[in-house]
């Protein structure tokens, strides 16, 4: 088991379908390299069946049966995918990632010491996704920002106050104090983090201070 | 009524031979409670028609992924349908997670394959820990698969503290775990 799993209440968020596009990758990725949460998530969507499969006896609606076996001779029955390859350089990507590696992503560095790869997902504004990648030694800035911070570690590890997190492990922060996470030896760590934007301020003063807040300045 | 091994038996038909009469019996028997399913949250009857035929159609064109030793078919279309509801509710712009990322995972892991029991196994477990789940416990777990709510949502709704309906979801999901725990 990991030793740092995804808080339960967010692994059943997950298995409802009920959390936005960011935090949903976070868990699938956790959920993908830890195989006691993804056991624990199967056995949450088994209730999920069992609750639909609950429902009352309806009567079928023909009309509709009629209209979904009319669409069938365009649909062919797909063969099993092969398990998705990632591109070469992240061998390391876990299957629920690769969808949202555009082709030629890399890495960028950034102000700070460490390289991001910034993901775009469909139907989240609210939350900031990235791939980070740190050498052995380095740290993060401290950094202290408003909304929740999700990071699922896909190689290497990392050590900060509240602990060690190596491949798999997942931290909800921001904790109680703040603290600067410093890469662990080995090859560079490799994490997914993903930041609930800051609520955006309204009212006179909003207009002022949203730029900051936007840029993590207060 | 369709027995979990019937249900089985009928997608691996449409699998190996795109069997229309298999369809047709899973449709009958699975679109009207996908689509119950669905209104019980809150979903407009046009809306819940519209994801329970895509749901059918897309067990159709995935047949041959299915694998009765991972997950019931019951299981597997309930995760149809909650993947294409959150397509459905993202084309009315709400945010949502991406189809096809559940199929990935289960597609991707077959390393641990020995240790998963048989998937009508689980459902029976399943059942039968749902029924030793407290009234207060499986409100939250009810709340959260039909209304497709976070838990800080449920609590808001529920007029609770967010601390209180954390700990009812950590009890019951203890018992799963425990359930987990003594089958391998």
């Amino acid at each position: 088991m990991s030793r740092h799993p995804a808080p339960d209440e967010l692994l059943l968020d997950y298995a409802a379908g009920a959390l936005p596009p960011g935090p949903a990758l976070a868990v699938a990725l956790h959920v993908a390299l830890d195989p006691p949460a993804r056991r624990l998530v199967e056995r949450l969507e088994a209730i999920g069946g069992l609750l639909m499969e609950g429902e009352a006896d309806l009567p079928p609606d023909e009309a509709a049966l009629q209209a979904a076996l009319a669409r069938l001779d365009a649909t062919p029955v797909e063969p099993r995918p092969a398990p998705p390859r990632p591109p070469a350089g992240f061998d390391w990507a876990p299957p629920p990632l690769l969808r949202h590696l555009e082709a030629g992503a890399r890495w960028r560095r950034v102000m700070g010491g460490f390289e991001e790869i910034r993901l775009r997902l469909a139907g989240d504004s609210s939350n900031r996704v990235s791939l980070l990648r740190l050498e052995p030694g380095r740290g993060l800035p401290v950094h202290r920002h408003v909304g929740t911070e999700y990071t699922v570690v896909l190689q290497g590890g990392y050590t900060d106050a509240t602990g060690n997190y190596r491949v798999g492990d997942f931290a909800v922060g921001p904790g109680p104090e703040q603290h600067e996470p410093i890469a662990d030896p080995g090859p560079p760590c490799i994490a997914l983090i993903v930041l609930e934007q800051p609520v955006v301020l309204t009212g006179p003063w909003g207009r002022w201070l949203n730029p900051l807040v936007k840029r993590d300045l207060i | 009524m369709l027995t979990p091994d019937e249900a089985a038996d009928l997608i691996e038909a449409i699998a190996a031979r795109q069997d229309r009469a298999a369809f047709a019996e899973l449709f009958r028997y699975y679109a009207p409670r996908v689509k119950a399913f669905l209104m019980r949250g809150g979903s407009d009857a046009e809306t819940a028609q519209e994801v329970a035929q895509e749901t059918l159609i897309m067990l159709w064109r995935k047949a041959q992924s299915f694998d009765r030793r991972r997950a019931s078919a019951a299981t597997w279309i309930y995760a149809i349908a909650r993947n294409k509801r959150i397509d459905v509710a993202r084309r009315a712009g709400r945010p949502a997670i991406e189809t096809g990322d559940w199929l990935a995972v289960f597609a991707a892991e077959e390393v641990d394959a020995d240790k998963s029991v048989l998937a009508g196994q689980t459902y029976s477990r399943v059942k039968e820990l749902l029924g030793g789940l407290s009234a207060d416990q499986l409100e939250v777990i009810k709340k959260a698969f039909f209304e497709d709510k976070t838990h800080t949502a449920i609590a808001e709704e529920l007029g609770l503290p967010l601390g209180t309906v954390k700990s009812r979801i950590r009890l019951a999901l203890a018992r799963l775990r425990d359930a987990l725990e003594k089958e391998s």
